[in-house]
This record gives C-alpha cells, sequence and structure tokens, in this order.
C-alpha cells in the first residue's frame, strides 16, 4: 500500500494515464465515478455535499503542488540522509525513506470497495475501471485532506482558546467570582471588548451555577451571544446554553444558561414574580438605558429581598457606574479594562462660513464628509486596508453623502460606499460585511445604528456628524417625533471606539472640542423620552401600585406617566380609581400597542378573527413596503391591485393575505414576488409569527374558540408527515452549510446597491432552498393560513372590520382640511383634536388618491341633494390613524377612512347636544350638525343602544374568561348587535361637519344651571336618568352623553314647533314636539329584550319631575310613574 | 443529539507540555460514526466544534510513544512519523529521524524564534 502511494507520488504528470489512455481528473464523470467508490452513504465524505467540493478543490492544489515539488527534486536530487533509528528501542522500525505519507495519523478502510474495484479475479480493470494507480492517486490525495482539515480544526481550537485567554476579563475571573459568591449584585463594567458577554456566563457555569439568565436589549445578540458561548465551550454543555427570543426558543430542561431579551424576562415577571426558574441574573448593557432595562432594574431591586438566593450581574459599559451600584445599595464594582486600539482624535469642525453658504438648510452639506475621504487617500496608501464609518443622523442625510461619496468613488476608484440604516432590507444591510477589493476601502454611512447593535470589522476610520436623530415624544400632543439632536459624550466615544477594534486608527469628528465638551454626558435614557402607557400598563398587571411612586433607577416625568394613565383610562384599560379593568388585564398580557390589542379582544366578538389577527400582526411590524431612494414605478404599478381604497392597515391586510397565497401556490416564489413590488419579506414573516403568537394568546383567554383541528384522513395526515420530515431535512442541509461566507464587493457595488440584484441574502439561491420558505413552513400550518387568508370578506364583514378598526384606534382621528377639495394632490392637511396642518405619509393609499377622502363626488350622481356650500352631505369622513409621526413635517402613519357621523356618534367619549339634537359635539373639537332632527334623534337613539350593547358584550366576553364557567356569549344577542350596526351605518343623513375653533370651545356650553331649566323628556333616552351636569349645563345622560348643554342656540322654538300626532302604538294623539315624540314612542315602543319598568323600578332611580304616583287597580300595586309610563302600564291589563 | 449528549461526559484532554485543555468524548482508533476512518494511534478525540454535521471528529492529541505523555497533536508539541512522538523525544533522538524531519523542525524552530510560540499564550 505504501509502496503504491510513493508512487503515486512522484508521477509527474497525473492527468495522463499509465496506460497510455487520456487520464482527466477534472472530467465531471471521472470524479464521479471516484466519488461512487469512497464518498458512499456510510463514508465520512459523501458524494455532493460541501466536503466534497472541498476536496476535489484541495486535489487540484495538492497536484500542482506535487507536480511542482516533482520538478524541483529531479533537478537537486540530494541522496536522502540516512536514518538511524538504532539508538532507541521505542524508535526502531521507523521507515528509512521519508515520506510524507508516514506523517498522517489516520486511514481510509475502503478496502472492501477497492477489492471489489481491484477485482480479486485478477482484472484489475474490471469493476470500476479505474486503473489501481489512479485509485492509490486518489487515495493519499484523500488521506492528506482529511490530515488538513484536521489541522485547520486544530488550528481554529487553538486559536479559540488563545484568544478566550488574552481576553482582558480573563484576568479578572477569579475576582468576579468572589464578588458573586459574597455579595448578591456585582457590577461588571467593562468596556467594548473587554470579553464580558461572552465570557462571564460560562465563568459562572464552569463555578457551578446554574438556571442563568442573561438579558440583552436586542433579540439578535441572544442569538449570537448563544451560538458564541456554546461555541467556545466547544459545546461541552451542549444543548445547555440557549436562548429564547419572541418567536424563537432553544431553550430545553437542560438548560443551564438561557440568552433573552429584557422584555421576555420583564414577561416572566409578570407571570411568575419571584422568578423561581433562575439561580442568577445577568442584566447585559445596563448603561443602554432602554425602556424594559430601566423598568427590569426596577422591578428586580423589588424582587431580590424576597429572592436571598437569587444573584443579580449588572454589566455595563464604563458609563455612570456609579448610577447603578448605588441604585442597588452600593454593590461592588469589577471594572475591566477595554481592549481598543489607539485613536488619534481629528476634531473638524465645519467652517461657520461655510455652513452659513449651504443654501438648502434641509439637505446636508456633503463637502465636508467628501474632504476626509480625500484626506484618507492622501495622507494613507491603498494597500493599508482599513475602511471608513460615517455616522449620520438619518437617512437623508445618508443619501446625500451617498450620493456625493459615489460620485467621487467612480472617480477614484479606490471606495465602494454603501449604505447602512434599519430600513434597508436584509439583504443590503448583510452587504456592509462583505469585503472591499484589494487596494480599495469600504466606506459605510451609517446612522447611529452601527453605534452599537451593528459591529463591523476592519474599520480604522471614523467620522463622527456629532448628530443623531432620536424620537421624543410630546406626551401633550401623544405625538412621536424624530427631531435631530447633539450627540452625548458617552455615545461620542462609543462612536470613536469604532475605529480602534483591529488596530490603532483615526476619529474625524465635525465639531469643535468645545463643542464636544458641552454636549451632555450620557444619552437621555429612554424612559424619559417615549410613550409609557404600555409600562404603565405593565405595571398595573404585576401589581407594582402607583407608577409615580415607583422608585425607577431615574424617574420618567411626570407629565408623561399621567398621559399614561390618562390615556389608558380613556381606553378603557384603567377604571377611574386607576386599577385594571377586565380588558385592561387582558391588554397587558398582550405584547403589542394598547391600541392594536384592543383591536384583537374587539375583533374576536365578531368572528373577525382572521382577518384582525393578520391587521394587529401587520400594524405591528415595520411597514413590509420599502421606501427606495429613487421609486420605482414598475413596483408602484405592481403593488397597485394590493392597496385598499379604505386604507392602508387594509392594504396591509391584502399584501399579507396575496403573500401567503403566492407562497402555498409557488413554493419558494414568493421572495420573487416581494421584491418585483419593492417588499421587505421579512417583515411579512415577522408578521406570519407574531399573527400565531396572537392567536395562541387570544386562545389561552378563551377569546377564540380552539378550532381542534379537522381530523384528516390518515392519506392526508401522512403526507403532511412526510412533508415536515422533508422540510426538516432541507433544514439541516441548510444549517450544515450555514455561516455566510463574506462575499467581494465589486468596485461599483454602492451603486447598484438600491436595486437589489438576484444573489441578495444568502448563497442559498444557487441551489434553490429558500431557508426562510422552508422555515415558514415548519413553523405555521400554510393550509390553516392559506384557509384563512383565501376566504374574501364580504362587504359586511369589510364594514365590521373597519368598525373595529376605528374603536379601536379611537381617539386617533383625523379630519380633512375643510379646503382640502381646493388643494393640490400633494397638499391635502389634516388636524387631529391636538395638532393642526398634518400631513399624510407619503406610502399612504389616500395620499395617491385622495378624491376617496373627497365629500362632494359621487355623492351627487347618486342623485343625493347636495349642498357642498353649506357642507351638507352624507358623506363626510375621518381618518383613523395607527400613529403620528413627526420628522420634517407631522405625518399620519396607516390611515383608515370612516364615515364621520357614526364613528363619532359610536365612539365619542363626550358627546353634547343642544335641546333638538340637531347640533352635536363630539369630544369637544369636532361639531356636526344634522338639519333633520328627528333623523339625528333616532341616530343618536340607536348609538346608545348599541353602544351598550356591544359594551355589555365585549364586558360578558372579557369577565366570562376570567370566570372557570366558560359561558358562551348569546349567540342571538351577538347577532343583533352585528345587524344593528351594519344598519347604523348604513343611514344616509345629510349633516355638516365642522372643527371647532379656539373661540367656539371656549363658549361652547352653557354652563352649570341652578333650575333644570330645560324640561327634562324622560323616556328620550329610553328611559335613562338624566342628571343636570355641573359643568356643562343640560343633563348627563349617559357616560359620553349630554343632553342639551351646548350654548348660543335657541332651543325656544322647540317647544312651539308642535304638531298633531298618532302614536302607532298606544294610539295616543297629541300635539308633539319632535323630541317628546321621540321620548314618547321610545317609552312606547314594545320591547321584547327590555326589561319591563317594573322591574326597572327596583334600582334606586329617583323619582323625576313628571313621575307621580299612581295605584293600579289591576294588579294592586303602587308605582312612580309618567304619564306615558301609566299609559304603558294600563296597555298590560286588556 | 443524544449520541452526542452520551459522548460528552468523557473527561478533559490536557496536553502535557502547552496547556490546552478539551473535553473529549471518544478515546480509541476507531471514533463512533466514521466507518470507513481509522486512526493509526490511539487517540484522544472529540466532535469537531467547528462544523454542524455532527460525525465530523477532530483530534486532539494522543500519547507520545516514547515518554507516554499525552501531548496534544500541535506541531509545537508533537509530530507523527508512523507513531506520535512529542519534540522533546525527537529532539532528544534527533538522529533517528530522516533528514526531512530534521529540516522541518529546524524552519520551525527559528520560525517560533520569530514570532512568540502559542505556548507561553495559552499557558495560564
Amino acid at each position: 500500500m505504501e509502496s503504491r502511494a510513493k508512487k503515486r507520488c512522484r508521477d509527474p504528470s497525473p492527468s495522463r494515464g499509465h496506460q497510455g489512455g487520456l487520464w482527466d481528473w477534472s472530467c465531471p464523470e471521472t470524479r464521479r465515478r471516484m466519488e461512487e467508490l469512497y464518498f458512499r452513504e456510510q463514508d465520512y465524505i459523501r458524494a455532493g455535499s460541501e466536503d466534497s467540493c472541498q476536496f476535489w478543490t484541495f486535489f487540484e492544489r495538492l497536484q500542482r503542488f506535487q507536480s511542482l515539488k516533482a520538478e524541483r527534486e529531479q533537478a537537486v536530487l540530494s541522496p536522502s540522509a540516512q536514518a538511524d533509528p538504532s539508538a532507541t528501542p521505542g524508535l526502531a522500525g521507523l521507515p528509512q525513506e521519508y515520506d510524507p505519507r508516514y506523517r498522517i495519523n489516520l486511514s481510509v478502510l475502503s478496502g472492501d470497495m477497492e477489492e471489489l474495484v481491484r477485482g480479486k479475479r485478477g482484472d484489475r480493470r474490471r469493476g470500476s475501471g479505474v486503473p489501481a494507480e489512479r485509485l492509490s492517486q486518489f487515495r493519499a490525495a484523500l488521506l492528506h485532506y482529511l490530515d488538513f482539515t484536521q489541522k485547520q480544526s486544530f488550528a481554529k481550537l487553538v486559536k479559540l482558546q488563545r484568544e478566550r485567554v488574552a481576553l482582558p476579563i480573563t484576568q479578572y475571573r477569579d475576582r468576579l467570582l468572589r464578588a458573586v459568591a459574597q455579595n448578591q449584585v456585582v457590577v461588571v463594567a467593562g468596556d467594548t471588548g473587554c470579553g464580558k458577554s461572552t465570557q462571564v456566563p460560562q465563568y459562572l457555569l464552569a463555578a457551578g451555577y446554574s438556571h442563568v439568565a442573561c438579558t440583552q436589549p436586542r433579540r439578535i445578540a441572544c442569538i449570537s451571544l448563544a451560538k458564541r458561548v456554546g461555541f467556545e465551550s466547544l459545546h461541552q454543555y451542549g444543548d445547555e446554553v440557549g436562548y429564547q427570543i419572541r418567536f424563537e426558543s432553544t431553550r430545553s430542561p437542560a438548560t443551564k444558561i438561557v440568552f433573552l431579551t429584557e422584555g421576555l424576562l420583564l414577561r416572566q415577571v409578570q407571570r411568575e414574580p419571584a422568578l423561581p426558574g433562575y439561580q442568577v441574573l445577568i442584566a447585559d448593557e445596563v448603561h443602554e438605558r432602554h425602556l424594559h432595562s430601566d423598568f427590569l432594574l426596577g422591578v428586580l431591586r423589588r424582587l431580590l429581598p424576597a429572592r436571598p438566593d437569587l444573584k443579580l450581574v449588572l454589566m455595563s459599559a464604563t458609563i455612570n457606574i456609579r448610577l447603578f451600584a448605588g441604585y442597588f445599595g452600593g454593590a461592588p464594582v469589577v471594572q475591566v479594562p477595554g481592549r481598543l486600539f489607539p485613536i488619534t482624535i481629528i476634531y473638524q469642525p465645519i467652517p461657520q462660513e461655510e455652513a452659513a453658504a449651504n443654501r438648502k438648510p434641509e439637505r446636508l452639506d456633503p463637502r465636508p464628509y467628501l474632504r476626509v475621504l480625500q484626506a484618507i487617500d492622501h495622507k494613507y496608501p491603498p494597500e493599508e486596508r482599513g475602511d471608513l464609518l460615517i455616522f449620520l443622523s438619518g437617512v437623508a442625510e445618508i443619501g446625500s453623502v451617498l450620493e456625493a461619496a459615489q460620485t467621487y468613488a467612480t472617480h477614484t476608484q479606490r471606495w465602494v460606499v454603501l449604505p447602512l440604516h434599519s430600513t434597508l432590507s436584509i439583504a443590503e444591510q448583510d452587504k456592509v460585511f462583505d469585503m472591499p477589493p484589494p487596494g480599495v476601502r469600504k466606506c459605510i454611512v451609517s446612522t447611529n445604528i452601527a453605534e452599537t447593535s451593528v459591529t463591523i470589522d476592519g474599520v480604522r476610520f471614523v467620522l463622527d456628524s456629532g448628530k443623531v436623530k432620536e424620537l421624543s415624544y410630546d406626551p401633550q400632543a401623544k405625538l412621536q417625533r424624530l427631531q435631530e439632536f447633539w450627540i452625548s459624550r458617552a455615545s461620542a466615544e462609543q462612536r470613536k471606539g469604532r475605529a480602534g477594534r483591529t488596530g490603532p486608527g483615526v476619529c474625524y469628528r465635525l465639531y469643535a472640542e468645545s463643542d464636544y465638551d458641552a454636549f451632555a454626558p450620557y444619552p437621555v435614557p429612554e424612559i424619559q423620552r417615549v410613550a409609557l402607557d404600555a409600562l404603565v400598563l405593565q405595571m398595573k398587571s404585576m401589581g407594582l401600585g402607583d407608577p409615580r411612586t415607583f422608585p425607577f433607577l431615574e424617574p420618567p416625568p411626570q407629565a408623561s406617566l399621567e398621559t399614561a394613565v390618562r390615556y389608558l383610562r380613556e381606553q378603557g384599560a384603567l377604571d377611574g380609581a386607576e386599577g385594571l379593568t377586565p380588558i385592561g388585564n387582558l391588554l397587558a398580557q398582550l405584547p403589542v400597542d394598547v391600541v392594536i390589542g384592543k383591536i384583537l379582544v374587539l375583533g374576536s366578538l365578531f368572528r373577525l378573527a382572521g382577518p384582525v389577527l393578520t391587521l394587529a400582526a401587520a400594524l405591528s411590524v415595520q411597514s413590509p413596503f420599502l421606501r427606495p431612494m429613487r421609486p420605482d414605478p414598475d413596483c408602484a404599478t405592481a403593488r397597485r391591485p394590493l392597496e385598499s381604497p379604505h386604507g392602508d392597515p387594509l392594504t396591509l391586510l391584502n399584501t399579507f393575505n396575496e403573500w401567503v397565497q403566492v407562497k402555498s401556490e409557488r413554493a419558494g416564489g414568493s421572495r420573487k414576488w416581494c421584491r418585483r413590488r419593492g417588499m421587505e419579506e421579512h417583515r411579512l414573516y415577522e408578521a406570519a409569527n407574531l399573527r400565531r403568537q396572537f392567536q395562541e394568546l387570544l386562545r389561552d383567554h378563551g377569546l377564540l374558540e380552539t378550532t381542534a383541528a379537522r381530523p384528516r384522513d390518515s392519506y392526508a395526515r401522512q403526507s403532511r408527515h412526510r412533508e415536515r420530515r422533508e422540510l426538516h431535512q432541507l433544514r439541516r442541509r441548510h444549517e450544515e452549510t450555514e455561516g455566510r461566507k463574506r462575499k467581494v464587493l465589486k468596485l461599483q457595488e454602492g451603486e447598484a446597491g438600491s436595486t437589489s440584484d438576484e444573489e441578495g441574502a444568502g448563497g442559498d439561491r444557487s441551489r434553490g432552498i429558500d431557508i426562510q420558505d422552508v422555515k415558514f413552513k415548519l413553523r405555521h400550518n400554510v393550509d390553516e393560513l392559506q384557509a384563512a387568508a383565501g376566504t374574501a370578506l364580504s362587504s359586511n364583514q369589510l364594514t365590521l372590520l373597519k368598525l373595529v378598526l376605528c374603536r379601536g384606534l379611537y381617539p386617533q382621528l383625523a379630519v380633512p382640511d375643510h379646503y382640502n377639495s381646493c388643494r393640490k394632490d400633494s397638499d391635502q392637511i389634516f388636524h387631529t383634536k391636538n395638532k393642526q396642518g398634518i400631513v399624510l405619509h407619503p406610502t399612504c393609499v389616500f395620499a395617491a388618491s385622495p378624491e376617496l377622502l373627497q365629500v362632494t363626488e359621487k355623492g351627487a350622481a347618486e342623485g343625493r341633494r347636495q349642498d357642498s356650500q353649506e357642507g351638507l352631505s352624507s358623506r363626510h369622513q375621518l381618518l383613523a390613524f395607527v400613529s403620528l409621526l413627526e420628522t420634517n413635517k407631522p405625518y399620519l402613519v396607516n390611515c383608515l377612512r370612516v364615515p364621520a357621523l357614526q364613528a363619532l356618534l359610536l365612539f365619542s367619549r363626550a358627546l353634547d347636544t343642544n335641546a333638538d339634537c340637531t347640533r352635536l359635539v363630539a369630544d369637544s373639537w369636532l361639531e356636526l350638525g344634522v338639519p333633520d332632527s328627528e333623523a339625528a334623534l333616532r341616530l343618536l337613539a340607536s348609538a346608545i343602544q348599541l353602544r351598550a350593547a356591544w359594551e355589555g358584550l365585549l364586558n360578558q366576553q372579557l369577565e366570562g374568561r376570567c370566570g372557570e364557567s366558560q359561558r358562551a356569549l348569546d349567540p342571538r344577542e351577538v347577532a343583533t348587535l352585528r345587524q344593528g350596526l351594519l344598519e347604523f351605518l348604513e343611514h344616509e343623513v345629510q349633516y355638516t361637519l365642522h372643527r371647532l375653533t379656539a373661540l367656539e370651545k371656549q363658549n361652547l356650553y352653557v354652563g352649570p344651571q341652578t333650575v333644570a331649566a330645560a324640561l327634562g323628556l324622560p323616556g328620550l333616552f329610553q328611559g335613562a336618568e338624566m342628571m343636570p351636569d355641573e359643568e356643562k349645563g343640560g343633563y348627563r345622560v349617559t357616560d359620553f352623553l349630554t343632553y342639551n348643554c351646548l350654548a348660543g342656540d335657541a332651543d325656544l322654538y322647540s317647544d312651539c314647533l308642535r304638531s298633531f300626532w298618532t302614536c302607532p302604538h298606544c294610539a295616543l294623539y297629541m300635539p308633539f314636539t319632535p323630541l317628546e315624540r321621540m321620548s314618547h314612542e321610545n317609552s312606547c315602543r314594545p320591547q321584547t329584550q327590555e326589561a319591563p319598568p317594573e322591574e326597572v323600578a327596583g334600582s334606586p332611580a329617583k323619582p323625576s319631575a313628571l313621575q307621580r304616583p299612581y295605584r293600579c287597580d289591576v294588579c294592586q300595586q303602587d308605582f312612580m310613574f309618567t304619564s306615558t309610563e301609566i299609559l304603558r302600564h294600563r296597555k298590560k291589563h286588556p | 443529539m443524544e449520541s452526542h449528549k452520551e459522548a460528552q461526559l468523557k473527561g478533559v484532554f490536557e496536553c502535557h507540555l502547552c496547556g490546552l485543555t478539551a473535553p473529549y468524548s471518544y478515546y480509541g482508533q476507531k471514533p463512533p460514526n466514521t466507518r470507513s476512518v481509522v486512526l493509526l494511534e490511539e487517540s484522544y478525540v472529540m466532535k469537531d466544534p467547528f462544523t454542524p454535521d455532527k460525525d465530523k471528529f477532530l483530534i486532539l492529541g494522543s500519547q507520545c510513544s516514547l515518554c507516554n505523555r499525552r501531548v496534544c497533536v500541535g506541531t509545537e508539541c508533537s509530530l507523527f512519523y508512523c507513531k506520535r512522538f512529542c519534540l522533546p523525544c525527537i529532539n532528544e533522538n534527533l538522529q533517528a529521524f530522516p533528514l526531512e524531519i530534521r529540516q522541518d523542525l529546524d524552519k520551525k524552530k527559528s520560525h517560533s524564534k520569530s514570532h512568540p510560540s502559542k505556548n507561553a499564550d495559552a499557558r495560564t
């Protein structure tokens, strides 16, 4: 065997066979034959695997190397010095003549095969037909290859261990473990690169702690840390290292350490306040001061005394350590130096005259940035590698620098310019990790996403604009505002540090050192600049008492807390005493915005769960619609069929449903489908995951009947089973070859960047596997999804869905400006109660088709009387919106159009009327004028009834789920409500819609009245008790309706305009005002569902002015009755 | 999963020379699940942690055929020439080895003088 190997090694021309026939190793047929022999299913290398490809590459290199070596050795044929193995007995028998083969410590057992090949019958050419020389040549190469892969992996192992040992934190291991043993809380402070996130969990595990949870602010960090820690510990803990994020978990009973998001740990506290499942909690990156992180610390501080056995390790950059240590009663601090190379800082403030000369101040002037690129080109030779990372405040700024830098790059051929921000597609974000060709530098133009979230190796230069755009929250307007600020000194240092990760670096700062000194020391913690609704809700459900007195790390502004409490009360999540209502209790458990949570709950009542789940999910993720720098008309055309004339939420619903259809029809075709429409498919996957989570949550809370999976026939079951097995195989195969290899960027990459090219995400395309699609099919029941997505909504369902959405979104309403019809399409403006002059977000369907919102359009065609001068119409519309975002302008995001009158009557928190209800004011800002008093009254009356019925059913549903008796709702009642709502919406009444001016608002109400001036009409609102309103005047009818409190309205004639009328029910013939007529009719109408008045009388109702004692002779009872009630009572005794 | 889990608890390999430590899951000449491959020496083997393919193994080290000390397969600690030899043993018996090996070692020596060897780093 060895002699054959030797012969092969000396073979100078391996491609030509000894038998004179042509032997071509690169011929696919040859390779296939060899693979059949050696790469069988049971062999170490399998045919067609990644491994076999690598082998052939190796094989070619080996052959080249050997033929070169053979030539050299022939030239200098030095006689090999004879070794003398006689000295030691252990050395006897070592071969005298050297052969590299002897250096390989393994062998391949394919003897059985070889025997077959060579043929024991002596004919060496039969069998496979491969000459023995070739076989041995191949065999030897295979052994070399295996040896090579062993060396490669071993080198990795050595490198890994060496790197671990070299981490700064290694020196502090014992100190840290001692501190943890002796204290309940320890703070580890260490800067970037000190290794705390990867090592501390491992130290704790090795020291014998288990049930360790390590929280991270970002999901992606949970996954990568779990992988890294598993890897570094050489998987010796196996599945004892796991992660848990919103939709994914690798956690098992064997898990000893789990990386999870802060939000998720908070959810666990909510379920099990003492966190009994953990022994050690590590809170990482606490210096980032995210809302959840701050809150988590507060919760843990309360928990510690109750769990004296629980250890808490806070990990932070060396920022404001005293704050954390102090918050936990002077916890000991283990301070670890970071590992950064020296970084030169160059302050290069933009000269004032240049800043002043910028003609368009909204647009960032790219010249100062270009100067830095030039300076780098001048100062550093291109062969010295090192990339540039530019920090800008926002996407628009990135656009202008990108454009200029690309022009410069095309000119110099020395740069590849790439954008980086969170709204880019994943594939485009990934490009920043690719390598530039030799002699070319990457220039990454980024938002502050690269400050902490994304780490790019190889950066040597940092260019810092010193600016950041941050969402700030205006609690008064309840508005998110994206504003530009100077960064903090801590952020500036973080940005600078990005230049020194792999070697000494340079940081250019486009501001003066004096500016730097004037920066705030730390960024504003999130808790001080965001809406706190969800936080307050969660606090309430954890029973943490009054959020105003909760001992936060640093308390949020009082106004934000007040707004949040008020908002939650408005939304019905908190009651008057700020306790959780049933719906609030449920909302607290849904990991979504209060508004979205409400929509979910509301939808389940009308059997709209399918579409509502989708809508809620789609509204909770970033929009899948990308906004490229240069709009693509083809994209817009392709998107058009998805657009709903009712509004953006329904467009999202259509999009998701269509996507599910595409997925189930053509496997893997959805990626292309999305690309053609300029959509980020990843967001749809997220929505699908979220949808499933919502579905499970609703089921858990008894709001969704558990659809017992229909018993399928065995054939279907089998085929589903087979399908899943195949999918699992696909995923495993993908995971084996996972780890996206870095590609080399093309010089013009940046420019082609925006039109995402074919080989975008991952390298899977070549093999035709869409791993996302595989995961999707494994996670979801596609048939079920498709069934839900495939059934089109009937127009009634659509109407109800819009109503549900609107009720959820209320009071987020905007009214079109009065003069919109005279404005250009792009200049349409809208007003909310607190904010005026808002525009539509450019992605909004109404931005493209504003005619959908116009009142004076087709209404006339239907023959309806239109009096546009007075603004009378039956088709006024309002926009319900999901959010309000302010950047350079305030924008309405995700709008839905709804009929104004009906929406306001059904949802207003406060509805004020004049005496004949021809004037209605909703929530003190929108005035409705309904000239037809009777119609107004009718609508109002049915609104009251519908609201009561709806509220009643909802409470019944929410309470029902609390009690053990899962008492189902009466389907008849639901159907009645459903029908009632639909009829209500079909009412066509002419009315005006007017936004009250500030002056009008001031003089809106008559104010408190000493005597009940207007006569009460008891039956008007179905016997509801009418109490004088002490603030507005008039009478409070229900918790939202105040009757006759509007000032400035002569209610004199309402009394005069009586006309004779016969009641169809009791045949009473009398002169009535319209109001009196309604009043009578309401109390007279035989109502089967209504409790008879006798029983109502049992409730402690004060006798109203019109009631008088009445004794019925027939039933021998005494009552307090009004005259109509007497009539009605008499009718009961025929 | 299970096979690799039960293979976990074999023990920890430590190189006598450089101090490299790693858990091993198999000791012998025939690592599990690799039918066609045999080792030519009794070795300490772990599952290759650098590939998700669970049938791939990684040889950590073995005993020096002369002094019987456990050494890793790293080129600064040992070499294989029909058998495993630790570097100190080779240096003592240099004449027993063919010229190619001696040249190889010389090369390495001059190399490791200019670069700090891994030994210094890896030992803590």
